[in-house]
């Protein structure tokens, strides 16, 4: 990697009372590299970010921010800008009102907060609504604005935390399209996601969290190297979807089975020619198919392969 | 300091924006001050008619007519003489007395006597104080003339001869029982009405800003505004700092326009106007403190209302906000010296009727910021925590 790193972390360890939430979890990101860290809610993507941003110190292990020591170091916080889940800004103040505050936390000068705050709203397509509250803003226009604070401070290492749930198609495709943005200009992005389409489409390189560990590490092609010849089946069925995996799971051929949102996940070896004992199996178990997809391997079916269980659970 | 004030200017900055910003911060106070002054108003200046049924027409119903009109009682009690009582009774419950005296035929020959005759008093529930008052009139000619007969009895006893009785009387009854209780104000003015309450009702909303202000501040952590203050370069002690500036900042105005306001339209004394300043400060850095303590205290928004409504009730109740405080109990007193608005109340009291300046707020301001010293230490342990994320 040609690029320097922006953000190092070495073995960070957080518990909350006897639950561990986060255990020996490094990672490192470069400058203009967009990080995914992809996992299911409770997995501990957020305490890590949380940790990285300095909103809770770890229990053991180190961050680095652009070279410097980041826990306890009110100063490193400078150089990060923070995009939380859900939108933190104030309904009863207009978008400029919000932004200036925000600048404002950053010591930003009267100048250079002018100049900033109509940046960001050029930059998020929202100057023409830069008077307006933001209680009559749209969810996509609140998510975008809310990126818009995140940036404000120049930040070397930007970090979005699950920065389009409940967004409509079209603004999540303005944020996307602008993340992508972020990495060509040079900026660290860490992006954590439970979409695995926005993880393969945004992320230079991904991280796979589960339990509080990080249980795999690469880019999209690295990560589904490591499936072999596997391929990712999704059957449509309706019913105990849970057993409906264990009757998959005794086909010969398939690796991992996981019930999922009206589907069964399934990882299996040739999975083409073992689909029509598949179904013959859903069949006696007295379930019928309504769909069926075979893919080639992808991070969905990476995470299943290495936790056993689909994402979206 | 720079974030501290960024913080506190965007929190008024939505105060103000909130329109019961206003209604709870000048117009209630000021609304309220002037309709307890006006529903207060009889007790500041009391006067009643007094019906005086003379049937006895002798010397000693004389020596009481005359009491009656004395310069001490003319300024409490318009006498006016009736025929009988049902007379009184009548225009007593037509509202045109507020009470009567009916003095009994033949009470001054029976003076003399061993089984003197009774005063009367007639009274009704819609002039409770006039009848108390009556009473207390009557008590107290009862208890000279009771004087003098004694009197005249010891000096009998002693051997005077019972031929110079009625000179005897004479003497006896131009002497007076030397302790009297005479009703003066404390100091060189007498309180009035709206300068009690307008810094009563004026403190009581000023309470209220630990109620808002403790439930902006958990609205922000909902809204996860704590969360992006800290992930800033911001030191916990800043986001205190800024919510903190905008209370005193947002109290100062409301107490200072408050003051303004009644002291032109109702004519309400709040005294010489730095020692009041300076109490009014010392008051709301107090109210400061206890939004800390609130918010320090308190886990949820729902908990922060309802420990400040405790706060705000319990303070406004053991101060005196709602009632004189002078007339309460005496462990009423006390306790309200336990309480900050209590002695802000009292200080606003002497500076209205003793005057004076900040010689007068000594005790008052010593009393204020030793409470608000037990507050804040107890704030700043707790406080804290909250704004961790």
């Amino acid at each position: 990697m040609g690029a320097s790193l922006v953000l190092e972390c070495e073995h960070l360890a957080k518990r909350f009372g006897e639950r561990v939430a986060v255990e020996d979890v490094g990672f490192s990101i470069a400058e203009g590299e967009i990080y995914g860290l992809l996992g299911p809610n409770g997995a501990g993507k957020t305490t890590t970010m949380k940790m990285v941003c300095g909103l809770l110190t770890p229990d053991a292990g180190s961050i680095s921010i652009a070279g410097r020591q980041a826990i306890g170091n009110l100063d490193v916080k400078a150089l990060v800008g923070y995009v939380p889940q859900d939108v933190a800004l104030y309904p009863d103040l207009t978008a400029k009102e919000n932004l200036e505050f925000v600048g404002r936390l950053y010591k930003l000068d009267r100048r250079t907060l002018a100049e900033r705050v109509n940046e960001a709203l050029e930059l998020t397509d929202l100057a023409d609504r830069r008077d307006d509250r933001l209680d009559s803003y749209s969810g996509g226009m609140k998510r975008r604005l809310n990126i818009a604070a995140g940036l404000l401070n120049h930040p070397r290492l930007l970090i979005l935390d699950e920065p389009t749930v409940g967004v409509d198609p079209q603004s999540r495709h303005a944020i996307l399209e602008r993340v992508q943005a972020f990495g060509r200009e040079g900026l660290a992005v860490v992006y954590t996601t439970h979409y695995m389409e926005e993880a393969e489409r945004v992320c230079d390189r991904v991280g796979i969290i589960d339990h509080g560990r990080l249980i795999a590490e690469g880019t999209r092609r690295e990560l589904v190297a490591g499936l072999g010849q596997q391929d990712s089946i999704e059957l449509g069925a309706s019913g105990d979807l849970e057993r409906l995996a264990q009757i998959c799971l005794a086909v010969p051929g398939v690796v991992k089975a996981a019930a999922a949102d009206h589907s069964v996940r399934l990882v299996a070896n040739d999975g083409r020619s073992i689909l029509p004992a598949l179904i013959e199996a859903a069949d006696a178990g007295g379930f019928a198919v309504t769909s069926v997809d075979v893919a080639e391997p992808n991070l969905e079916a990476v995470f299943l392969h290495l936790t056993g269980t689909a994402l979206r659970e | 300091m720079r974030t501290a004030l960024a913080i506190a200017r965007k929190d008024l900055r939505q105060r103000i924006r909130d329109r019961s910003a206003l209604v709870v911060g000048v117009i209630a106070p000021v609304v309220i001050a002037g309709l307890m002054s006006f529903a207060f108003k009889g007790v500041e200046n009391f006067t009643y008619t007094l019906g005086v049924v003379n049937l006895d027409h002798g010397a000693v119903s004389a020596g009481l007519v005359q009491a009656l009109e004395t310069p001490q009682l003319r300024h409490v009690v318009t006498v006016r003489p009736l025929p009988s009582a049902a007379v009184a009774r009548s225009e007593l419950r037509a509202g045109k007395l507020g009470a009567a005296l009916v003095v009994p035929a033949g009470f001054s020959a029976s003076v003399a006597t061993s089984r003197p005759e009774s005063l009367l008093t007639l009274s009704s529930d819609q002039f409770a104080i006039a009848g108390q008052v009556t009473k207390s009139i009557a008590a107290s000619f009862v208890a000279q003339l009771n004087a003098d007969r004694l009197s005249v009895a010891t000096a009998l006893a002693a051997g005077a001869p019972p031929s110079e009785l009625s000179s005897l009387a004479g003497l006896a009854s131009r002497l007076r029982i030397p302790l009297q209780s005479v009703e003066r104000p404390l100091g060189a003015h007498q309180l009035k009405v709206i300068s009690y309450y307008s810094p009563g009702m004026a403190i009581f909303f000023l309470l209220f800003t630990i109620s808002y202000a403790a439930r902006s501040f958990f609205v922000d952590r909902s809204q996860g505004m704590i969360e992006r203050m800290r992930a800033a370069p911001v030191r916990p002690a800043e986001i205190l700092l800024g919510k903190a500036l905008s209370v005193f900042a947002y109290g100062s105005v409301s107490l200072l326009t408050i003051g303004v306001v009644t002291s032109l339209a109702f004519g309400a004394d709040w005294g010489a106007p730095l020692p009041a300043i300076v109490i009014g400060l010392a008051l709301i850095l107090a109210v400061v403190f206890l939004t800390a303590l609130v918010i320090g205290l308190s886990r949820t928004q729902r908990q922060a209302e309802g420990i400040a409504s405790i706060v705000v009730f319990g303070l406004a109740l053991l101060g005196g906000n709602f009632f004189f405080i002078s007339s309460a109990p005496s462990v009423m007193k006390h306790l309200a010296l336990l309480t900050p608005n209590g002695w802000a109340l009292r200080a606003f009291t002497d500076l209205a009727t003793i005057g004076g300046g900040f010689g007068t707020v000594v005790e008052p301001l010593v009393g204020i910021l030793v409470f608000t010293a037990v507050v804040a230490t107890a704030a700043l342990l707790l406080a804290p925590r909250a704004v961790r994320v």
